[in-house]
């Protein structure tokens, strides 16, 4: 069976390799990529929206649609690992791997997470916020932000991060992430224009239209962030304690 | 074609991490322990950031780092600890 | 000139300790001397490196380089706390998961705590 399995893999991973001699070569202006929009994105974007970084421009404004589901994918994926995996009482099983009791924790890895984990809050703050300028955005920001917490789980215990950060706090602000983002989307409906059109922002606000693109990208991509941090977190608080929610790692 | 890779970085350096890449993909599913194959894994998606970067994606290395290098490392470790630790091939 | 100096030390150096820290996980006997190799090593020659390019960046003074030399600093700083902390951390779940240390047996080295000769 194993000798199959290999052949299979050797013969399609060959015809891969033959593929790739028909890709076109890497950075090339030519390639069918690089011809259709994103030239139109490329020299167009600090013009329609004021953001010099224009993969950020594009992927929460001319392809808003696309993060605003996949913020709802990862959503919708933290919900379902809570929903498989959280159970509210069960008997006490052996682990499978048991690990053995201390009853000090750590105080070099404690002070050292309590000297990094602001540093790596500011920074994500930073990645946030500096997105329009600098290659980050709401995903990362969140991403580290969630780390953050994760860390501390892991040098203090479950425990203590639940009681900062409450198990239904992260799942009611993972909800308000995704509306952020659609209902900044919504309020360009109602003023009239379409949805996710944020230049209709300009009417009840006291900045241009061009102005109003750029700042409604910043509003997405808070509403990205707290979706991002609470869905990391619940992953790992359910899958490191299995569901029980009384130790971390 | 025209940007020519050695252009921008030394093309013995994207020799290098292709070859590391492909020997820590290739670790990370010999190992029969979950936990070592978990860490391995992180070295893999570390190395895969590096791509990035020298590719001049740095928008997509920057979340490879976050979410491949640093929080999927530590979900698949949590997932480890609570399964059988030996995987059977 | 003495700034170009300065760089070439700390660089030449770190990349001295990094040879020595490779040396030593390959050559020391057991997993306590191997990660005490690796985490003084590392870090004191990473450090080195990362000041040396941060004082790279200052043959230019201008706005931009003296940024991109104090993030380099920052990340010198970051490194400076978090390593040692991993190598600790390391080593702490090793002593937990009582992994044997080394021996010797000729000078019957090091003793057992209450054991007499």
């Amino acid at each position: 069976m194993k000798a199959i399995a290999l052949i299979v893999t050797l013969l399609l991973g060959g015809l891969l390799i033959a593929a790739t001699a028909d890709l076109p070569d890497w950075g090339d202006p030519n390639s069918p990529a690089s011809v259709h929009v994103s030239q139109y994105y490329i020299e167009n974007s600090l013009e329609q929206t004021s953001v010099p970084n224009f993969v950020t421009s594009v992927l929460a404004d001319y392809r808003g649609y696309d993060t605003m589901f996949e913020t709802t994918v990862i959503f919708c994926a933290g919900l379902t690992v809570f929903a498989i995996l959280r159970r509210a009482h069960r008997r006490r099983q052996k682990a499978v791997n048991p690990r053995p009791e201390r009853e000090d924790k750590d105080l070099i890895l404690q002070s050292a997470a309590r000297m990094i984990v602001p540093m790596m809050q500011l920074f994500a703050l930073y990645v946030v916020a500096h997105g329009h300028h600098s290659p980050g955005g709401g995903f990362q920001g969140g991403v580290i932000l969630g780390a953050g917490f994760i860390l501390l789980a892991v040098a203090y215990d479950l425990k203590t991060v639940l009681a900062r950060l409450r198990e239904k706090t992260v799942l009611r602000l993972s909800a308000v992430g995704v509306l952020i983002y659609s209902g900044i989307g919504f309020v360009c409906l109602l003023l009239g224009s379409n949805f996710l059109n944020y230049s209709a922002w300009a009417r009840i606000m006291p900045f241009g239209p061009i102005e109003a693109r750029s700042h409604g990208m910043l509003g997405v991509e808070v509403g990205v962030a707290i979706t991002v941090l609470c869905i990391m977190f619940s992953l790992y608080v359910d899958l490191a304690s299995g569901g029980e929610m009384d130790e971390g790692l | 074609m025209l940007f020519h890779l050695q252009d921008w970085i030394l093309w013995q350096c994207d020799v290098l991490i292709l070859v590391l890449v492909i020997a820590s993909a290739i670790i990370s599913l010999c190992l029969k322990d979950l936990v070592s194959s978990a860490i391995v894994f992180g070295a893999y998606s570390f190395l895969m950031c590096l791509m990035w970067t020298e590719m001049l994606a740095v928008d997509v290395a920057f979340t490879e780092a976050a979410v491949g290098a640093g929080v999927s490392t530590v979900l698949f470790l949590g997932t480890a600890l609570h399964i059988k630790r030996r995987s059977k091939d | 000139m003495a700034l170009n100096i300065a760089i070439i030390i700390l660089t030449m150096a770190g990349t001295l300790f990094f040879i020595g820290t490779t040396v030593g996980l390959i050559r020391f006997p057991d997993f306590y001397t191997r990660m005490h190799a690796a985490g003084k090593g590392d870090t004191l020659s990473t450090v080195l490196i990362l000041f040396g390019l941060a004082l790279y960046q200052f043959h230019h003074l201008s706005v931009s380089t003296l940024l991109v030399g104090f993030k380099i600093i920052f990340i010198a700083v970051l490194i400076f706390i978090a390593s040692p902390t991993a190598t600790h951390a390391i080593m702490d779940a090793g002593y937990e998961a009582k992994v044997e240390y080394w021996k010797n047996k000729l000078l019957n080295w090091p003793r057992r705590q209450g054991e007499e000769d």
